[in-house]
């Protein structure tokens, strides 16, 4: 589903990635391991094509992201969803105005969007808190919010950018099981991580960058 | 339906979160408009003073004193036969003396000492609509001056020109303040503008992220700048109209001014209408202007 060739990315002549070479199935669960400025966030970039490469070519479900138009990006993003570590959720938004934006982008109907916001709060266990505002929930709370966002239009693949950073080892399990649960249903996820509670639980393919080169690839068992 | 409605609602919100910043937007849109009204409101009361006067004007044929009946004659249907006249009187020696010592009794002994009446007979004309103009007035004279036994051909000249002259000053420097003024109300606009991109640039950031097209990320901003520009407008008519009023007012009290508020006018409608859309117009420019600097959407 994935295909990177050869892609590589400088920032200001600054290396970020070198030369990388990497298929990735549908439906597979992929661990981006690295220490910080390894390449894993220019890599996520790259996926959902808020940066070019300068080399090398990507292949998101055969297509060539290099050929993408302007325009055509929104509708790419629309086929994956984005987990980060800061959330990003709005603050003066209600947790089910949150989740709902993706579908609000794509014209969805009110109906649509109720129903598959509902769904999707249900899947991470929120459904209940669907009129807090964000400030008021608990940090693992907001980064469940922040993965229904992701997940409510029933995406392709779901990138996840250190998602369990601000989070303690109790609720880092959680979003994991969130993942995998996700995964389980068929959606290709991938997360760049440095966190070794992650690797711990996820038995899956690991790729693991350094200085922006992919050094290892392999398969973990927990 | 619901994405429009969500659009409507992020331009509200948008205004209600940089409530000073468009409460000050709003009021600076609103006198630079203003200021721009005046030189309209100037430029359309001295050109409909113009056309009036245009309208009032007569040119006086003065003929020579020694014309035969026939003479007159000719000339009076030499004049009637002219396209350029709409009407003319013709007013005898006498009548001329009668009418000055009517007008002015107190003068009426300045001509008794001469003896023999010094008014010549005349024709009173006045021009087809077509041929008031300053210059179309001018063209004319000097025809009917070319004609044998007209001893002289007077009109208002020096005022109707003067206030050509005027009229088209006026207009050049509201055209010059026009685009300078506006320049400025698309900056104000535009800076206003920036700052909600500034201070909702995560959220923009959040919208490119999830898909959200370029348009859809853009049109809150362009609404918003567009009420911006409708109300700084819509204001500035209301300022314009507040100090109309108020000059015509103190116009009226001064009694030396009888009759002058009158003819003062204020924008008709129409043109009202299209200046509250002009600002619109800026509005949606200076927001337009602001998203292209700002680079939305590439997140």
């Amino acid at each position: 589903m994935i295909q990177l060739f050869h892609v590589s990315k400088y920032y200001d002549r600054r290396l970020a990635l070198s030369d990388v070479t990497l298929e990735i199935e549908k439906g597979e669960f992929v661990l981006l391991m690295g220490p910080s400025g390894a390449g894993k966030s220019t890599l996520l970039k790259l996926l959902i094509g808020a940066e070019r490469p300068e080399e090398g070519q990507i292949l998101v479900q055969g297509r060539s992201l290099a050929k993408l138009r302007s325009s055509e990006i929104p509708l790419l993003r629309r086929k994956i969803g984005v987990v980060l570590q800061d959330f990003r959720l709005l603050p003066k938004k209600t947790v089910f105005d949150n989740v709902s934006l993706p579908l609000l982008v794509q014209g969805a109907s009110t109906v649509e969007i109720r129903r598959k916001v509902t769904d999707a709060l249900r899947s991470v266990g929120l459904d209940h808190k669907k009129d807090l505002f964000p400030p008021g929930l608990s940090t693992g709370e907001q980064q469940r919010i922040c993965i229904a966002r992701a997940i409510v239009n029933g995406p392709i693949m779901l990138l996840a950018d250190e998602p369990t950073g601000n989070l303690d080892p109790e609720l880092t399990s959680e979003i994991i099981e969130l993942f995998k649960s996700i995964n389980a249903r068929g959606t290709t996820i991938i997360v760049a991580t440095h966190d070794p509670n992650v690797l711990a639980q996820v038995n899956r393919r690991v790729i693991t960058l350094d200085q922006g080169k992919v050094v290892s690839q392999e398969q973990v068992s927990s | 339906m619901r994405r429009l409605l969500y659009l409507l609602r992020e331009a509200v919100a948008n205004v209600l979160t940089n409530r000073t910043t468009t409460v000050v937007a709003v009021a600076t849109t609103a006198f630079t408009f203003a200021c721009v009204g005046v030189f309209l409101l100037l430029y359309v009361n001295l050109r409909s003073m113009a056309s009036s006067l245009e309208q009032d004007i007569q040119v006086m044929v003065y003929l020579q004193d020694d014309l035969t009946e026939q003479t007159r004659s000719e000339i009076e249907l030499q004049l009637k036969a002219d396209r350029a006249v709409g009407s003319l009187t013709f007013v005898s020696k006498e009548r001329a003396l009668a009418d000055f010592q009517s007008q002015f009794p107190a003068e009426s002994h300045l001509l008794q000492g001469l003896g023999q009446n010094p008014l010549p007979a005349s024709f009173v004309v006045t021009l087809a609509v077509e041929s008031r103009s300053s210059d179309a007035m001018r063209r004319w004279a000097n025809r009917a001056q070319s004609i044998p036994g007209v001893a002289q051909v007077q009109y208002n000249q020096e005022w109707v020109e003067a206030l050509a002259g005027i009229v088209r000053y006026i207009e050049v420097a509201a055209i010059i303040v026009g685009i300078i003024l506006s320049a400025a109300s698309v900056t104000i606009i535009a800076n206003t503008i920036r700052l909600a991109l500034y201070s909702r640039r995560e959220e923009i950031e959040i919208l490119g992220l999830i898909g959200a097209s370029t348009t859809f990320i853009r049109v809150p901003y362009l609404l918003e700048g567009a009420a911006l520009g409708f109300l700084g407008s819509a204001l500035s008519l209301v300022i314009l109209k507040a100090g109309f009023e108020l000059f015509r007012h103190e116009i009226r009290s001064a009694s030396r001014f009888l009759g002058v508020d009158a003819l003062l006018t204020f924008f008709p409608f129409q043109m009202c209408v299209a200046l509250v859309c002009v600002g619109l117009f800026l509005g949606c420019a200076g927001s337009f202007l602001s998203l292209l600097r700002f680079g939305e959407g590439r997140a």
